[in-house]
């Protein structure tokens, strides 16, 4: 039987429910291959979306280019919140091809969850390398998830790079590099939604973003310790192999047996 | 003893990265998720100084800051906001917040705002207890013996003619007393003397922690 094909989209529908019985869905698309969103983009674009508006101080994007990717791929989403409150209630929920989540959370949590697929993959210098983990896009993930998932993606990276015979980074020493930068994006992003919004949700949700950033170097410091004992086995298993080489001479692991 | 700062805050990550990043920094975090829960927080353990989210659910930040002065005037408060409201800051700066910074916070320049917030305060703190050591050495240490002395004296002049083991020992306690505030006297005077110089060139260094525990000591004898 042959193997069933896979889509050429990935879909993440977000719905927004709030508790006057009103409901917002934004249908986010992206190209299953190259992770990039396939962009729906408003007619007109507003001013603030352009890239001279409020440019980013990193943004790498020559003066020919007249529209900030991220700031129209987050327009209408954004246009829709621009008088709402951050802390407001809602019921969201997210369907994808495989699942569907739930939860009842703040706008400014829900907001951010959506915020941070359209940056990611709206074709911005900066924001691109975070691309792969929309593929393991997980709403609502609080910071250890995001944080994990940052640090697992980029290693998978590091892994891809070692065996096309690149030097990898193991120590994780440019992700805080990389955080820097998308910070700047995501400064740039609250400037510009300052001016185009009314109330404090849209800003939020990028603040929010914002602060992984500025976890991610504590994380890798101290954060990954906390999670030392989940994974006792292997760390267990290499002291035992480690153990039995000191007395019987070079231990063979299980990998190059 | 680390500056002891309470990030209140309902979003979680934001709570997270400023605890790790003042954590970093050298300060002792604790978190919270709302007013209701910072108030509470406060009440198990007073905090130097607290970062205040201003749009918050169920007591705003605003709320929260005003108990805050009302219960704790000494806990120091920088209010945290997602958008730049000049009349909101301005209401938070007439209640009595110190501060008013708009989100995503530059952490750097948060953690010096903080430095010398708290370290204003611990001055201040330190200087208040100088204050308290000298009227303390003073009032208990000085004038109050004297009252002991002119008490004695008085009685040793009302005793018969006859009664001088009685005479003696009273005014050998009275000597006792002078002996004691002459030493102290003494002391205190050295103790200005190189009060004085602090801030002159090749004067004494001393923070306001070290002057009083040199008057702690005078007090309690330990310094000689």
């Amino acid at each position: 039987m042959p193997l069933k094909k896979e889509p050429t989209e990935i879909r993440y529908l977000y719905k927004f429910k709030f508790d006057d019985g009103t409901e917002k869905n934004f249908d986010v698309v992206l190209n299953s291959t190259t992770l990039e969103l396939i962009r729906d983009d408003p007619n007109p674009k507003p001013g603030w979306t352009r890239l001279k508006y409020s440019q980013c101080e990193n943004c790498p994007l020559p003066g020919t280019v007249e529209y900030c990717p991220v700031a129209v791929s987050l327009a209408k989403l954004v246009e829709s919140f621009h008088d709402a409150a951050s802390y407001e209630s809602a019921a969201v929920t997210v369907e994808t091809a495989q699942r569907t989540y739930f939860k009842k959370t703040t706008l400014q949590k829900g907001l951010s969850a959506i915020i941070g697929i359209y940056m990611s993959t709206s074709d911005c210098p900066v924001m691109d390398r975070l691309r792969p983990m929309t593929r393991f896009h997980l709403p609502f993930a609080n910071s250890i998830e995001t944080f994990f998932r940052s640090v697992s993606s980029y290693l998978t990276a590091q892994f891809l790079l070692m065996r096309q015979g690149h030097q990898p980074d193991w120590e994780m020493k440019h992700l805080q590099g990389i955080y820097k930068a998308v910070n700047l994006v995501n400064k740039g992003m609250t400037t510009r939604l300052l001016k185009a919004t009314e109330k404090d949700a849209n800003v939020n949700a990028v603040v929010i973003l914002h602060s992984f950033g500025d976890g991610i170097n504590y994380f890798i410091e101290s954060g990954l310790s906390e999670l030392e004992p989940m994974f006792d086995v292997f760390l267990k298993e290499a002291a035992a192999l480690e153990n039995s080489a000191d007395v019987n001479g070079p231990a063979k692991t299980h990998l190059s047996q | 003893m680390n500056e002891r700062i309470l990030v209140v805050d309902d979003e979680e990550s934001l709570r997270l990265s400023l605890k790790f990043k003042l954590k970093s920094a050298g300060f002792d975090v604790d978190v919270a998720a709302d007013g209701e829960e910072a108030l509470e927080k406060l009440k198990a353990k007073p905090a130097d100084a607290v970062l205040l989210d201003i749009n918050m659910p169920r007591m705003s930040g605003i709320e929260a800051l005003t108990i805050i002065r009302q219960k704790y005037p000494q806990t120091e408060t920088i209010m945290l906001t997602g958008f730049a409201d000049f009349s909101t800051a301005i209401e938070c700066l007439k209640i009595g917040a110190k501060d008013y910074l708009v989100k995503p916070v530059d952490t750097t320049e948060l953690v010096t705002r903080l430095r010398s917030l708290v370290r204003s305060r611990s001055s201040e703190r330190a200087l208040q207890e100088v204050h308290q050591e000298y009227t303390g050495l003073i009032s208990e240490d000085l004038i109050e013996p004297l009252k002991k002395i002119q008490t004695m004296l008085d009685q040793a002049s009302k005793l018969a003619v006859d009664a001088d083991k009685d005479r003696k020992k009273l005014i050998s306690n009275a000597r006792e007393l002078t002996d004691k505030m002459e030493a102290k006297l003494k002391l205190l005077v050295e103790f200005s003397k190189r009060a004085a110089t602090i801030g002159t060139p090749g004067g004494a260094e001393l923070s306001p922690t070290q002057l009083a525990e040199q008057l702690k000591g005078i007090r309690k004898g330990t310094t000689k």
